[in-house]
């Protein structure tokens, strides 16, 4: 099922295990090369620029190629179908698995953006395809459900995973609303529940020894499903869909719920992710902290913005004082240095760039991406996976 | 991957009896470091609360007045200052870590408040009159001689965007490639110019050892603003032979270039060049293609984009196999 060579995605792990290891000074320099000798990896990777590097060329080539096609098939007639882009997707699809089987590209931004070109063109051919007649959302999340899920099973995409699980929760919203105004009343607790069902699962297949290739893509969905649980809840997505839907501004039903799901949701979630020392979950607590108190800067002008600029930046510089106090020496498992992992931005001086940008520095996409397979998963749906 | 598989690995004799027991030893869960939310937070913090100081002023300035809202900033510029004179570690032509957590923020309010009570001052009472370049100077020279006495990169990059102003210009990138008109060829000059002494000065502090770390920003820089000017140059004189002088200037750039990436492992510097020179190369084939001008050159246009950057993937591939093996 998996493109890549299992036993080298195996040593790949085992030497992460050891690089671990050694950075701890559990084992020596000469173990840690005698291990890098007996678990070989024949993986073509790069580095981070190379990788860029690589996708952009790659768009070219493939951008310049199916143009140059179509450019000898338009007096045919074929190229203004949208079944010509399928068949260019299939063509991105095969050159994919060509790279993988022959050259051996692990992550070296060829795949990425060969696997993302066949995911968009695949996706965008159907889509001409089916907005024909009149448009079809829920016909279009399945379609970019299964094309993602099939890459995702087929190269352990962590992009396409994440993008998978959330066409995954477009069916279920697209599903929902067809039903008609009963659907429409429920549709935020559908969405609660259909994330916590999600969430369950995969928290329950996570360790399986037989997902093991997986992990990562395990865990962007986990990640995905946090997000979509807060955002069903929160009470300005669910005011501004409800407006949409309904086509006119009313106050929603059952409102103090949804107040006390975008305030107490974040709080929990900083909670657990101190508990369970979860780096990640803390991360997306304090994204939606951040979030809760736009929603209800939305709705509440109780102070004017400088007052409540001045005083959010007094409040967030005093609590981080009285963090870094509190946690002067490592406390509960948690410090303050630096993290001894190595330095993945090629030196690059990320900070001084952020300063003169503010907030402009853009970050490069990881193309990772997907492409469609044929009807092998055609029954179940996205449910197949968890 | 447990106990039966070191197990397994000490038999094969992989790994020694020593190394061996410590694999084996109750392992500690490492610490979890917060070191990068608390920094994200911490400058978050700064900027909400000189957003809100700042806005508090632009919309009550009518009440405060002028002189109690110089006064402020200059209070806070001031006092920042004397906090990081009193705090930081001797100074050092190599690399200095900041004494605490919040140091850099502190010297960072610092020196914001600064640039903005310079530029109050000479926007409200004129101090330097009409002489703008007096007025751009100054703080060029104070940022300057803070992100060298404090080491402080995020102060270069502010010192180095304030050169360029002080040159008449914006450098940081988004600015240039959105805002600026390159259709001035004397603004293009100065760009050049700009990117000539900042590479200039990335050779010299890598050459001479004064803060060699700097080195990055200055390169960084340079090489954008160089290029991307290099090639306005050249559009704007397209149909004159002068054209060619920044196409060779261009040329030249990206081999001094590959030999300090080269030099210096970079791999960032050299796909930067090599995209770039690509770019450039690309102009003069199509330039060259449309000059012929029917329907097969555009055919060669097609081969030409396929077959050059399928090239430039090999030749990718292979920077990276002799940075890692040199």
């Amino acid at each position: 099922m998996i493109a890549y060579n299992k036993s080298w995605l195996n040593n790949l792990r085992v030497l992460a295990l050891f690089k671990a290891h050694l950075e701890q000074q559990r084992i020596t320099d000469e173990e840690f090369k005698a291990i890098t000798n007996a678990y070989r990896v024949g993986f073509y990777t790069t580095g981070f620029f190379a990788r860029v590097g690589l996708a952009i060329l790659t768009f070219v080539i493939v951008l310049f190629g199916d143009g140059l096609l179509s450019l000898m098939f338009w007096a045919s007639g074929v190229v203004s179908a949208g079944g010509w882009l399928i068949f260019l997707g299939l063509l991105s699809y095969g050159a994919l698995e060509l790279m993988i089987h022959t050259k051996h590209h692990f992550r070296s931004g060829v795949d990425d953006a060969l696997s993302f070109l066949s995911a968009a063109q695949v996706i965008a051919g159907f889509a001409i395809l089916l907005y024909a007649g009149n448009e079809n959302y829920l016909a279009l999340s399945a379609i970019i459900c299964l094309t993602t899920l099939f890459l995702t099973i087929r190269f352990l995409d962590t992009l396409t995973a994440a993008i998978c699980v959330f066409s995954f929760f477009s069916v279920v919203f697209f599903g929902v609303e067809k039903i008609g105004s009963a659907g429409l009343a429920v549709i935020p607790f559908v969405m609660i529940i259909a994330s916590a069902l999600v969430y369950l699962a995969v928290m329950r297949i996570k360790n399986d020894i037989r997902l093991i290739n997986y992990q990562h893509c395990l865990a962007a969905t986990v990640v995905v499903c946090q997000l979509t649980f807060y955002a069903a809840g929160n009470y300005y997505i669910v005011q501004t869909l409800s407006d949409e839907i309904n086509g006119v501004a009313k106050p929603i039903a059952l409102a103090p719920f949804f107040w006390m799901w975008t305030f107490l949701i974040p709080l929990a979630y900083l909670g657990f992710g101190t508990k369970r020392k979860d780096i990640l979950l803390i991360r997306i607590s304090l994204l939606l902290i951040a979030a809760a108190a736009l929603t209800f800067r939305t709705y509440y002008h109780i102070l004017p913005v400088d007052l409540m600029l001045t005083l959010s930046g007094a409040i967030v510089l005093g609590l981080v004082y009285a963090i870094t106090k509190y946690l002067k020496h490592p406390k509960h498992g948690f410090t303050l240095e630096e993290a001894n992992e190595a330095n993945l931005m090629d030196n690059l001086k990320i900070e001084s760039l952020v300063v003169t940008q503010t907030f402009g520095h853009t970050q490069t996409p990881q193309n990772d991406g997907a492409k469609f397979g044929g009807g092998e998963f055609g029954g179940g749906g996205a449910s197949d996976g968890f | 991957m447990g106990a039966e598989f070191y197990n397994d690995l000490h038999e094969k004799g992989l790994i020694s009896d020593g190394s061996f027991a410590r694999l084996n030893e109750p392992q500690m869960r490492p610490n979890l470091s917060v070191h990068w939310e608390i920094r994200t937070l911490l400058y978050i913090g700064v900027v909400l609360l000189t957003g809100g100081l700042g806005l508090a002023v632009y919309e009550n300035i009518d009440t405060i007045g002028h002189t109690a809202v110089l006064t402020l900033i200059g209070l806070i510029a001031g006092g920042s200052f004397i906090y990081c004179f009193k705090t930081t570690k001797p100074f050092s032509w190599n690399k200095v870590s900041a004494p605490n957590a919040y140091f850099d923020y502190i010297l960072l309010l610092g020196c914001i408040s600064l640039v903005s009570f310079i530029g109050y001052w000479q926007y409200q009472y004129h101090i330097f009159g009409t002489d703008y370049g007096l007025a751009t100077l100054i703080p060029m020279v104070a940022l300057f001689f803070i992100a060298y006495y404090f080491d402080h990169l995020g102060i270069l990059s502010m010192a180095i965007a304030n050169l360029a102003v002080w040159m008449g210009l914006s450098v940081t990138p988004k600015a240039l490639l959105l805002q600026n008109d390159f259709d001035k060829a004397i603004l293009t000059n100065t760009y050049i110019v700009l990117a000539t002494i900042l590479l200039l000065a990335a050779f010299l502090t890598d050459r001479y050892r004064f803060k060699r770390h700097f080195k990055f920003s200055y390169q960084h820089y340079g090489v954008h603003t160089g290029y991307i000017a290099l090639l306005a140059g050249y559009f704007h004189y397209y149909d004159e032979y002068i054209a060619a002088v920044y196409m060779l200037t261009l040329f030249l750039l990206s081999a001094l270039l590959y030999t300090d990436a080269m030099k210096n492992k970079s791999f960032y510097f050299l796909l930067l060049l090599t995209l770039y020179t690509y770019f450039a190369l690309s102009c003069l084939a199509m330039r060259a293609l449309f000059r012929v001008g029917d329907e097969g050159a555009l055919y060669l246009a097609f081969f030409y984009f396929i077959g050059s950057a399928l090239g430039l993937i090999f030749l990718l591939i292979h920077f990276n196999k002799k940075l890692k093996t040199a």
